[in-house]
């Protein structure tokens, strides 16, 4: 049967057709693994939606500024850096760990970068290991990743909650009491920093005399305060983040608990001051990184760029962010290779450059730990910004991270290379 | 001890009358138009959301009371245009639906106004404890409840001595004879719909202060008005305020003896009731069916 409808195609010419069409089909995935090859890829899995959006966002935006950095200055190694972005969600770990293991087998990154959440970052470690893939763990805080549970292959930027506890703690037992409750998160990163506030304030003679669990993303803490000041505590401590630690403030502050005790805690994040009404912006923090560092050389060049990238100042999260990405960039150009075992060797002991750094007494990779070691600001919130609307912050001690992030051996890392 | 306890009761109370305010704009959905609307928590979202821009140009009392009708407003267009098509189909369909919707609202949010928390400020005099002692009844709490109060007191006023309320409370018992006595039950469902919708955009309104702005506000309070309506009992508006404070007061004591179990307490009193008693504490035996 043959159908003719005026057009006539000849048959050399269909089939020379058909044999490029197969031959595009073939060759295809091989131009396309050409192309991936062009690039080396970051696989970004943290927080876009739910509690840790927010400083899951300026993680981004930092690590965005220093792909288009490393990109400008001619890449990895001759190559393209490229920013591969997947939610993680911000408490559910079987999709982080989901998402790890999709970034590693399908899209071939070369780092796994994440996460703002503890429990998270743990699993996403625990992949990262079996397949041998170099992760950057940016914010997510937890004593066991740099710890008893570290890995050859994952580095982190943020501090370890003990090394935080231990510099908060002289300060609110000096100033406001011994007496401490505790509002602490359910999860991973709020078991271990509960824990380190309690070692660092027994080593000073302070004692922890209640506490609660609250859940990950509670919105009504009325109960909890309830009983706190049942408790009569000399110091109220927050460990709660992100939204909870603002609902957990604004609250306290709203029912006079500021009046009655000293309300402090030991991580505080610009993300979070910002969400308070300005009555709630209380007590003494440490913040892992600040923008206002007259001093520093370069930080006023970075805080340049984020605004004009973001419109906002960076805060520790962005430079978390920034940091980890360059970490990696470093470390594949010092290894001259992304083999991950020869980038993570490159980057034991590993000093930042002060661009990178940005503050005041540099940053280091503790070799046999992986940890980054750099400054600490503790401070008070301000009701209002000081220095402008972002300046919610005032910095009375810049801590060294040397001086308060313990010995090798307190961390219990205990590394194995492969053979 | 005794006045640890008497505090939290009184505190579950006014976390419940929350609950309940909630739970009373669902309840009235399902009742009439049998629709299990996931989207409620995302309203509730719109609603505090609106008022934080409101509360901007218009200050905090014109913000409460123009952002519940905004959200009414959108309630009203979402049914028309959504909702309708749907009724006398299997019910999965809307439940799909707004579930789905439920997370458009809740994105669509996060788009507009980012995923933190932007401040929310109400009246500096409503924001301080009325007393030392009694310092968990601020200002801010005792006018949420003050406020509750009079939308229920209004709400059950409209359903027993209006025209409308009474044939919302006809529709609700049998939807068919009402449409066949001349009733147009279109716009009635319409306008149920936006007055269901009406108190999820006041609780929004009033939980910007209470619990603070985040696109997933809505989300999280959804669970336990689910659970209010179920306590309560399907079909009964009163069950549903009381199953409000009774989650409220349970999971205030809960936190005092024992934490970790305070969000799986409300789930415990689900599960007894239905076993126990499956049509719920005030509602119609073979609603459930």
């Amino acid at each position: 049967m043959s159908v003719n409808n005026g057009f006539k195609l000849p048959r050399r010419k269909l089939l020379q057709g058909g044999a490029v069409l197969a031959a595009a089909q073939i060759a295809s995935p091989f131009v396309m693994t050409a192309r991936a090859a062009d690039t080396v890829k970051f696989g970004w899995d943290n927080p876009l939606t739910g509690v840790y959006a927010e400083p899951g966002k300026n993680e981004l935006i930092g690590a965005q500024l220093a792909i288009a950095q490393i990109n400008a200055k001619g890449g990895i190694l001759g190559r393209q850096a490229e920013l591969v972005v997947q939610d993680s969600t911000s408490g559910d770990a079987g999709v982080a760990v989901q998402v790890a293991r999709k970034m590693i087998d399908q899209d071939k990154v070369n780092f796994l970068i994440g996460n703002v959440n503890s429990a998270l970052a743990i699993g996403m470690a625990q992949v990262a290991n079996e397949k041998s893939v170099l992760m950057m763990d940016p914010g997510g805080h937890s004593d066991t990743i740099t710890g008893a549970t570290c890995h050859w292959n994952v580095f982190r930027i943020c501090n370890t909650t003990q090394t935080e506890a231990n510099a908060i703690a002289p300060t609110l037992i000096k100033d406001y009491g011994k007496k401490w409750y505790y509002i602490t998160p359910d999860y991973a990163f709020g078991h271990a920093l509960e824990a380190g506030m309690i070692k660092a304030c027994a080593a000073l003679g302070g004692t922890r005399i209640g506490g609660d669990l609250t859940p990950l993303g509670t919105s009504d803490y009325s109960a909890y305060l309830i009983k706190a000041e049942a408790a009569k505590p000399d110091v109220l401590i927050f460990l709660t983040q992100g939204t909870d630690m603002i609902n957990a403030l604004k609250q306290a502050v709203q029912f006079g608990l500021d009046k009655k005790m000293h309300l402090a805690g030991a991580q505080q994040e610009l993300e979070a001051l910002e969400g308070l009404p300005p009555e709630a912006r209380v007590g003494n923090w440490v913040m892992e990184w600040y923008y206002k560092q007259p001093n520093v050389p370069h930080v006023a060049d970075f805080n340049k760029l984020i605004m004009a990238k973001s419109g906002k100042v960076p805060t520790a999260r962005t430079w978390f962010g920034y940091a980890g990405i360059w970490s990696c960039a470093l470390a594949a150009n010092g290894a001259k290779s992304l083999d991950a075992v020869k980038m993570a060797k490159a980057l034991q002991g590993m000093h930042l450059p002060p661009e990178i750094a940005l503050c005041p007494d540099g940053a280091f990779f503790r070799a046999g730990q992986n940890q980054l070691i750099a400054n600490l600001y503790v401070g008070k919130a301000l009701h209002t910004g000081k220095d402008g609307p972002d300046d919610l912050f005032d910095v009375t001690d810049v801590v060294k991270g040397t001086a308060v992030a313990g010995t090798l051996a307190e961390t219990g890392c205990k590394m194995t290379w492969p053979a | 001890m005794a006045q640890l306890l008497l505090f939290d009761i009184s505190n579950g109370l006014i976390t419940g009358a929350f609950y309940a305010l909630m739970a009373l704009g669902l309840s009235m959905i399902l009742n009439l138009s049998g629709v299990i609307n996931f989207a409620h928590g995302g309203f509730l979202t719109l609603g505090a959301y609106f008022a934080y821009v409101l509360q901007q140009k218009i200050g905090f009392f014109g913000a409460l009371l123009i952002a519940p009708m905004i959200t009414a407003l959108l309630g009203l267009l979402v049914e028309r245009v959504l909702i309708r098509p749907l009724y006398g189909r299997d019910p999965l369909y809307s439940l799909l639906l707004t579930f789905g919707l439920a997370f458009i609202l809740v994105d669509g949010v996060r788009i507009i106004w980012g995923p933190g928390s932007p401040p929310y400020q109400v009246p500096e005099w409503l924001t301080s404890p009325l007393s030392s002692t009694y310092f968990f009844l601020t200002g801010y709490r005792v006018f949420m409840v003050v406020l509750v109060v009079t939308a229920v007191a209004a709400l059950f006023y409209v359903l027993n001595y209006t025209k409308l309320g009474l044939r919302i409370r006809a529709g609700t018992k049998d939807l068919e004879t009402l449409s066949t006595l001349g009733v147009n039950t279109r716009i009635l469902r319409n306008l149920n719909f936006g007055l269901g919708i009406y108190l999820a955009g006041l609780a929004g309104a009033l939980a910007a202060g209470f619990l603070g702005l985040s696109p997933a506000l809505g989300t999280a309070l959804l669970m336990p008005s689910f659970v209010a309506i179920i306590i309560g009992g399907l079909g009964s508006l009163l069950g549903t305020l009381l199953g409000g404070l009774l989650i409220g007061v349970a999971v205030g004591l809960t936190t005092v003896f024992y934490p970790a179990a305070s969000e799986a307490v409300i789930y415990v009193m689900l599960g007894l009731v239905l076993v126990l008693r499956p049509r719920g504490l005030l509602g119609e035996e073979g609603r459930l069916h």
